[in-house]
């Protein structure tokens, strides 16, 4: 019974990842499930055993990519950092994530092709919403974050911008700038969202993390 | 037919490891008394030997368990990418944090230092600390924070041998003030090696880290 639950996840995950490469190779729309089947190698059978459709075989990218996302953000803003430092590293290590990795990166292009047609979409942007208020309120409370601004709209904010970003780089140059995009937002948001006591460090926080990003040495 | 003995049997072990981390925590080596091991998890002094046949059988599992505490809470924080120096920084809270606040920890540290003669595994586990810590400081050196032409190995042996003394020195009952001294020790330390145009941000950093720290420890714990 274990040993067939385990082939069962294999088969799951070998039909996820070729469904991830040809979604990447001809886009999604283009795909059909007889060719996920052929790049999978399996049967018709084994596939509709798992997936009923080409949508339930997106939300099951859209939710694995997504859940990878936040448990990684989750593992730092858990970490014994001040929350908006965590915040911060936390948007980079995530935005990083979803450029290096196949899954995330498919599942965040799908999320926005059914952005409005999903459940999925609300799912996935509300525990984000969530995430980032709770960290905010932490953030608040530590003293980095203003105290006469609302917690959770500063943290939806965030939210909100870096999805932009995500938007915009990926329109205008193909997702090359983001990290440039993603710190310009940041470079914008934190006069606006940190205590002045703690701005200046913060500012030097940002500027470390995103050289250190793009690989150069660190400023001086 | 003798699995439910088996599993009773193992059912023991941890909660003796435990009791035995609490004793090891608080009273050196040789006055530990293995009644008060026993009586704490309630079981027969025969039924312990079947697990741990001596005293040094039942310390060298506390320094395994504790061996696992600590790699499973460095994985954390290596985890977070931070960089190198951030790292060896969060690190040297973390380890203060567990010391004052876990048995387990508290023990293992000090079993380390009472009975790591043996076989040398005191020089082994500290060899392999400096040797990971000085990969660290390797990364930091590259990315600038340390200054170019300091020796990796030499600063995390120094780091290891400041906390291990910052251990006698100081009052782990006293997490507060203990994680003052980390604070203190990294000011006065930094400078040696630290390249001088980051020291501002990087004694902010290791203020802000105290700051955080002391939130999570408890307040002044007295002696058992």
């Amino acid at each position: 019974m274990i040993a067939r639950q385990t082939r069962s996840e294999v088969t799951r995950r070998k039909i996820i990842d070729a469904a991830v490469e040809l979604f990447n190779d001809v886009g999604y729309s283009n795909a059909g499930l007889g060719d996920i089947i052929e790049r999978a190698g399996m049967t018709k059978g084994a596939l509709y055993h798992h997936f009923n459709s080409k949508e339930a075989l997106a939300v099951a990218i859209i939710n694995e990519g997504s859940d990878i996302l936040l448990k990684t953000f989750q593992g730092i803003s858990r970490s014994s950092a001040p929350a908006l430092e965590s915040m911060i590293h936390g948007v980079f290590v995530a935005v990083n994530l979803g450029n290096t990795d196949k899954l995330v990166r498919m599942g965040a292009v799908l999320l926005r092709i059914f952005a409005k047609f999903s459940e999925a979409s609300t799912v996935n942007y509300g525990v984000w919403l969530a995430e980032m208020g709770e960290q905010a309120r932490r953030a608040q409370a530590e003293g980095d974050l203003r105290d006469d601004i609302d917690a959770q709209a500063a943290g939806e904010f965030i939210v909100s911008t870096v999805l932009g970003a995500e938007l915009i780089s990926n329109a205008v140059s193909g997702g090359e700038d983001l990290m440039e995009r993603v710190t310009r937002t940041w470079e914008f948001l934190l006069p606006a969202v940190a205590s002045e006591q703690s701005l200046p460090y913060l500012q030097e926080f940002l500027a470390r993390e995103s050289l250190r990003r793009r690989g150069q040495s660190m400023p001086t | 037919m003798t699995e439910p003995a088996d599993r009773r049997a193992d059912s023991a072990r941890g909660p003796l490891v435990r009791a035995a981390a609490e004793q090891f925590a608080r009273k050196p080596y040789s006055l530990v008394n293995l009644d008060d091991v026993v009586a704490a998890v309630d079981i027969s002094r025969g039924a312990m030997y079947f697990h741990f046949p001596s005293k040094q059988a039942l310390a060298t599992a506390v320094i395994d368990e504790a061996h696992k505490l600590g790699h499973e809470a460095v994985a954390g924080v290596l985890a977070n990418k931070l960089s190198g120096l951030e790292t060896l920084i969060d690190l040297s809270y973390l380890v203060a944090v567990l010391d004052t606040g876990e048995d387990l920890a508290r023990a293992g540290l000090y079993l380390l230092e009472s009975i790591g003669r043996v076989e040398g595994l005191e020089a082994r586990s500290l060899g392999e600390v400096i040797d990971a810590l000085a990969q660290i400081a390797r990364r930091a050196v590259d990315e600038g924070d340390i200054a170019e032409g300091r020796d990796p190995e030499d600063i995390a042996r120094l780091l290891v041998s400041t906390y291990i003394g910052i251990r006698h020195t100081g009052d782990l009952d006293n997490p507060q003030q203990f994680l003052m001294h980390i604070e203190k020790a990294w000011t006065l330390l930094m400078p040696g090696f630290a390249n001088p145009e980051r020291m501002r941000y990087l004694s902010q950093f290791v203020r802000r880290r105290t700051a955080m720290a002391s939130g999570k420890v408890l307040p002044q714990r007295g002696p058992a």
